[in-house]
């Protein structure tokens, strides 16, 4: 069963993913799709640590491939975030790009299949109204394609909005 | 305090005219004795890293407008990334201690917290 968190920067995406995970069956992994790219990334990576500590979750690292993850346990997986994991599978550390569409939706497949409950965090990329390069474009069109993906598989669909979720489909959950 | 979030130009400001407060009662600075606070997002871009240390004061306010600016692709300038957190975060903490959010889409307030608020008499 999934469900879907979508939100901007800084609306409080993680903390009530976070708060969701606690309510939810165990164990708990949390699944890290962003890289962490020098001071910044790394600065970021470790407020979600702290966020995190203390909650009882085994984190996993990883960037790309998840249809091929094996979870040690049924539980609550959280997967942070598809906007970074749309980047891991679509540029890859060659140079080479490639269509990042079905690597995602079988990797978030995959890890529905093996949770009892998997709460997945994207963003919304594609309201900005600025022309960007070929690349981006791609980029913003795939991201966009995805989150309609995963929101007509998703029980529940959340936009979080100054820390407050938003119901766009399903229910609130308990 | 009501926090009121919404796009630029989605029509935060003309909300709070039609509540009946007159432009004398709309400020820009924290400590201006003023009722309303209208772009909060501009004094975060002046001091991102000080943005927390508004939140006490913000709350005095009757309301506090601010525009939602997280949306789109990661920005290339980390100043712009930390804007956006810093605004972000702020209207996350401003959200908990309001007694409505209203977020403004297309001219249309929708209470996404608590009431609306009533127009002043």
């Amino acid at each position: 069963m999934m469900i879907l968190l979508i939100g901007g920067a800084g609306c409080g995406k993680s903390a009530y993913a976070e708060k969701l995970c606690m309510e939810s069956p165990l164990p708990r992994y949390y699944l890290a799709a962003m890289q962490p790219y020098g001071p910044e990334g790394e600065a970021r990576i470790a407020r979600h640590r702290r966020l995190r500590e203390g909650k009882g979750f085994t984190t996993i690292e990883r960037y790309t491939d998840y249809a091929s993850l094996m979870l040690p346990a049924r539980g609550t997986a959280l997967l942070e975030c598809v906007a970074n994991l749309t980047a891991n599978e679509m540029f890859a550390q060659d140079g080479s790009v490639a269509d990042p569409v079905e690597n995602v939706l079988s990797g978030v497949d995959a890890l529905d299949r093996q949770c009892d409950r998997l709460i997945v965090v994207t963003n919304d990329v594609g309201s900005d109204g600025i022309e960007y390069d070929a690349a981006t474009s791609a980029y913003v069109e795939a991201l966009g394609r995805i989150n309609a993906a995963l929101a007509a598989r998703a029980e529940t669909v959340l936009e979080l909005v100054a820390g407050i979720p938003l119901v766009l489909k399903g229910e609130l959950p308990v | 305090m009501v926090l009121i979030i919404g796009a630029y130009g989605a029509g935060k400001t003309e909300y709070v005219r039609s509540l009946g407060y007159p432009d004398a009662a709309l400020g820009e600075a924290v400590d201006d004795g003023k009722p309303v606070l209208l772009h909060l997002e501009a004094l975060v871009r002046q001091r991102p890293d000080g943005a927390d240390a508004l939140a006490d004061t913000l709350c005095k306010k009757e309301i506090v407008v601010c525009r939602e600016v997280g949306n789109g692709v990661i920005p290339l300038k980390k100043e712009d990334r930390t804007y956006r957190d810093a605004v972000g975060r702020l209207c996350v903490r401003l959200a908990k201690e309001a007694a409505s959010v209203v977020r403004v889409v297309a001219g249309i307030p929708v209470a996404i917290k608590g009431e609306l608020p009533c127009a002043l008499r």
